[in-house]
């Protein structure tokens, strides 16, 4: 027997060379130095590993020497016995030895099984050399991004959608669709925040009004009442040919289904938190811009001018006046001469507020039992009403008579004064004055005895007291007459007619405008900072009651400019308008949207809400006071802005 | 022949080959291309959509619904589908007057005019939601684009510098040459000395994850390691060792010139794998945001 070692070599065409060494002696030793039997050129080898020995020829035995082992049938061991008939396979690091029999001898086939280094290994080019070797494929990633970002956005919110169509409230918690809502609501809509199908009802449907007024129930259902008692084609005439822009959204609009005129075109929501943004200008504009002509060409009487903006293009006001005593209010028509309103009252405002002259002097006198200053100011007679927005009528009791005492006579300390208001009653008290009481008589004449003669000044009161004793019955006429009559009581104020065919004394009736602006809204309090005069300038010159002093155009253009800033007159601090700061569009009453600095307060009475009769204002919006966001409209009182507020 | 084709046509074509001819010349690259022809219709674009936003009064605020608004987003939506279409057109060969590097030119800048297209849609309101998340998206695709074009305009000189006119199979060849003599080399020296030597030997060039790559750092490097080992070692035949450790940092010198050549080509790489998966991450969010509005319409 001996041992044989078999070396394969595979040329590049893969043909295998088999050469064949018979080894000397029965020891075999193994191992990486040369002088080994077997020289494996393996670092991973030991110098001496390992010697092989066979007793019989038959059974070969492998002993590891140096502490490193071998592997043998997949193991790890140091020593291994092998039947060479059956054959075996040992790995000596990146080496295979193969022990077979051929005849009487003993095969050793020793092979490289692993490569020479992980260098030497086989590499994809193309992949080991970019980084698709330590990446996920991109095409991967796509799938996985893609259907990450579909779920969570479009099947999830879907899924929200479908499981709350129908519920009024849903539960709290996050619900998928919220990713879909675009910007915050406003504060009056944000308890809806998790509730979107309460206005988005239907997929794929424009909100309708229908989910708006399923809240808001009452008058905004409905347009103002100019607009909604216009006819439709009236009001289609009145739109203006729509700009390249307008076209396009209106193409969008038409194509995907939403219709235009629905609530939220002019209300826009998820503008962000706060109050909800005031309709702009554009929304007014876009009709009464230019809108009489088109109204003329498509056959209809236009009934108002036309406003694009407050700072350029708006008409002059038309305050409701009475042209003559007692006529019903009209429409001004400004530009023909001064306007004169009719009250029916005598009052020369000049008079009143010279600085010097009468009325100064006796308004001086009263300083400090009446709020008077040196001399008379608007303020002293024209008095605010609660709310602020407007001047109350000027009561006499009030107002007047301060300085205008009605009074005619003292009873023990009590003043007692004509009757204002009630002629008939003054005719029966003066009647009864001069009836009842005779003249107090003077001290000085003494008892009924006989006077010396040259006693003058005696016999003046003497004669003056039993004059008016004799004539006394017959002076109550004459007393009234006095008081209806020029330099009377009455007549400095009133038109008095005489008595005529059955008629007593009358007095004109007094109408005091409560609101000349009916189709505006004039804030009173918002003006404060401001001296009367400044805005009703002609008053300090008015001779006659008859001038009308509301404030023009003009005078609101000194502060007031367009909505955009724009203005024809030079301002100093500007305050843009918007047509929603004057006009309010639904007419339920209340005061139209106000500038941004006082909403502020207005925001607070929505969360903070002060109690019912702070702000009460029932004279003037006909209803009860309620704050601008409230939900459970009621039907409004229009009655009273009919009849001009 | 001739008679088939109109002459104009034939003498069109042939005009522009001929222009063709001269851009492949000047190694006109797609950055260039026709005198920066799509960088000015993309900034002419731009110019035009931010002017016009400033003149266009929209009520009651600038956002994605006014009709300014619905034209952005359309023209942006289809700018988003028409530049995905650059995957499709890289992989089709044609001979048309719509060359690839047109189409590159063209998907580069008004990819870029997006930025102005996208950002002006919003009207500047942005939020917590999906129209903000596909703006976020395209924002990232952009950006990630906007560093291919500028690695692909910096980094191959690198890339080149580096290779000192080797291929990467040649960097690789060169290592592999280093391994057998190492080996060899490394024969008569000690088991304790052959380990780090084995170690070294064992260790794959392209192993590292992508950490690895991007940095061309390899701080367990087995090379450098059994360098510092043989350097201190004393136990085996010192001609041997020194023979050794030199094989070692030439192997050292040819694995960092390979190593730089991957961290070079690594960077010219990574930005795709954000491109790619995020820009149909961005169209699975547009479609979600387009069907979003229409379903709360």
């Amino acid at each position: 027997m001996s041992f044989i070692l078999r070396r394969i070599s595979t040329t590049k065409t893969g043909k295998q060379i088999v050469r064949d060494q018979p080894l000397p002696g029965d020891t075999i030793t193994l191992g990486r130095e040369g002088g080994n039997t077997i020289h494996i050129a393996d670092l991973a080898v030991n110098p001496q590993h390992a010697t092989i020995t066979s007793a019989d020829g038959r059974h070969v035995r492998v002993l590891a020497s140096e502490g490193l082992g071998f592997d043998f049938n997949g193991r790890t061991v140091d020593v291994a016995d092998v039947d060479s008939a059956a054959g075996a396979e040992l790995r000596f690091g990146g080496h295979r030895l193969t022990i077979a029999r051929e005849g009487d001898n003993v095969i050793l086939l020793v092979e490289r099984i692993d490569e020479l280094s992980q260098s030497s290994k086989d590499v994809d080019e193309a992949k080991a050399f970019s980084l698709q070797g330590v990446m996920p494929g991109k095409r991967m990633g796509a799938w996985a991004f893609g259907i990450l970002v579909l779920l969570a956005f479009l099947i999830g919110p879907i899924w929200a959608w479908s499981s709350f169509k129908s519920v009024d409230e849903r539960p709290q918690g996050y619900h998928a669709d919220k990713a879909w809502m675009s910007g915050p609501l406003s504060s009056a809509h944000a308890s809806l925040k998790n509730d979107c199908q309460s206005c988005h009802v239907e997929p794929f449907v424009a909100v309708t009004d229908k989910a708006c007024v399923g809240c808001h129930t009452g008058e905004h259902k409905a347009m103002s009442m100019a607009h909604a008692n216009a006819p439709t084609a009236m009001l289609l005439a009145a739109r203006h040919p729509p700009g390249v822009g307008e076209r396009i959204l209106a193409g969008f609009a038409k194509t995907f289904n939403k219709p235009q005129g629905r609530c939220v075109a002019c209300h826009t929501e998820h503008e962000g938190a706060g109050p909800m943004l005031a309709t702009p200008q554009k929304f007014c504009a876009d009709c009464h811009d230019g809108m009489s002509a088109r109204l003329l060409k498509a056959g209809f009487k236009p009934t108002v001018a036309d406003a694009a903006d407050f700072g350029t293009s708006h008409p002059e006001f038309r305050p409701m006046v009475r042209t003559a005593p007692g006529a019903k209010p009209v429409r001004a028509m400004p530009g023909k001469g001064a306007l004169t309103d009719f009250d029916g009252l005598k009052f020369p405002h000049d008079v009143h507020l010279q600085a010097t002259g009468g009325v100064a002097r006796m308004a001086a006198s009263f300083r400090g039992r009446y709020d008077f200053g040196k001399k008379l100011e608007c303020g002293n007679c024209h008095r605010p009403e609660a709310d602020g927005v407007r001047i109350k009528p000027v009561e006499m009791e009030r107002d007047c008579a301060m300085c205008h005492s009605l009074a005619f006579e003292t009873v023990g300390g009590v003043t007692r004064t004509l009757r204002h208001g009630e002629p008939d009653q003054v005719v029966a008290d003066l009647t009864a004055y001069y009836r009842s009481t005779p003249p107090s008589r003077p001290l000085q004449l003494g008892g009924m005895e006989r006077r010396r003669p040259g006693d003058y000044a005696q016999g003046q009161v003497y004669n003056i007291y039993f004059r008016e004793v004799a004539m006394r019955p017959n002076r109550a006429e004459d007393a009234v007459r006095a008081v209806f009559s020029k330099g009377g009581a009455c007549y400095d104020c009133h038109t008095i007619f005489a008595p005529q065919a059955g008629n007593k004394w009358r007095v004109q009736a007094v109408d005091q405008t409560p609101r000349f602006l009916t189709k505006g809204w004039f804030d009173h309090d918002a003006h404060k900072e401001t001296d009367c005069a400044d805005c009703h300038t002609a008053a300090p010159a008015s001779k006659a009651a008859t001038d009308l002093l509301v404030p023009g155009l003009r005078q609101c253009r000194d502060c007031h400019v367009g909505e955009t800033g724009a203005r024809v007159v030079k301002v100093e601090t500007a305050t843009e308008s918007p047509c929603a700061m004057c006009h309010e569009y639904h007419s339920d009453g209340g005061k139209p949207w106000m500038p941004q600095r006082q909403r502020k307060k207005n925001v607070a009475s929505v969360t903070d809400r002060p109690p019912r009769n702070v702000y009460g204002v029932t004279q003037v919006t006909g209803g009860d006071w309620r704050s601008l966001y409230d939900v459970t409209w009621r039907t409004p009182a229009l009655a009273a802005a009919r009849r001009g507020g | 022949m001739a008679s088939l084709f109109p002459k104009r046509l034939l003498s069109r074509r042939s005009k522009a080959t001929q222009t063709e001819r001269v851009r492949e010349r000047r190694h006109e690259g797609f950055l260039r291309y026709a005198n920066f022809r799509w960088a000015k219709i993309s900034g002419g674009l731009c110019l035009l959509i931010i002017v016009s936003y400033a003149l266009i009064d929209v009520t009651p605020r600038p956002n994605g619904g006014s009709w300014y608004g619905y034209t952005l987003g359309t023209i942006g939506a289809l700018l988003i589908l028409w530049l995905t279409a650059l995957g499709y057109r890289k992989r089709k060969m044609t001979s048309d007057y719509w060359s690839l590097k047109a189409w590159t030119s063209a998907h580069v800048y008004l990819g870029l005019s997006l930025i102005v297209i996208g950002t002006w849609h919003t009207g500047f309101q942005l939020g917590w939601n999906v129209h903000t998340l596909a703006w976020v998206l395209m924002m990232l695709v952009i950006l990630s684009g906007l560093y291919g074009v500028i690695a692909y305009a910096t980094l191959p000189a690198a890339l080149s510098n580096n290779r000192d006119e080797m291929t990467q199979m040649q960097m690789l060849e060169a290592i592999r040459a280093f391994d057998r003599q190492l080996h060899a080399a490394a024969q008569p020296l000690t088991p304790e000395d052959t380990a780090p030597v084995l170690a070294a030997l064992d260790e794959d060039p392209f192993a590292g994850g992508i950490a690895a790559r991007l940095s061309g750092r390899y701080p367990r490097c087995a090379t450098s390691a059994a360098l510092v080992a043989l350097a201190t070692s004393r136990s085996s035949n010192a001609d041997a060792r020194d023979k050794v450790v030199g094989l070692l940092k030439q192997k050292e010198a040819a694995l960092a010139r390979l190593r730089q050549h991957l961290k070079i080509r690594a960077l010219l790489e990574v930005w795709l794998y954000v491109h790619v998966p995020l820009t149909f991450a961005l169209i699975a969010a547009l479609s979600a945001h387009i069907i979003s509005v229409f379903f709360y319409w």
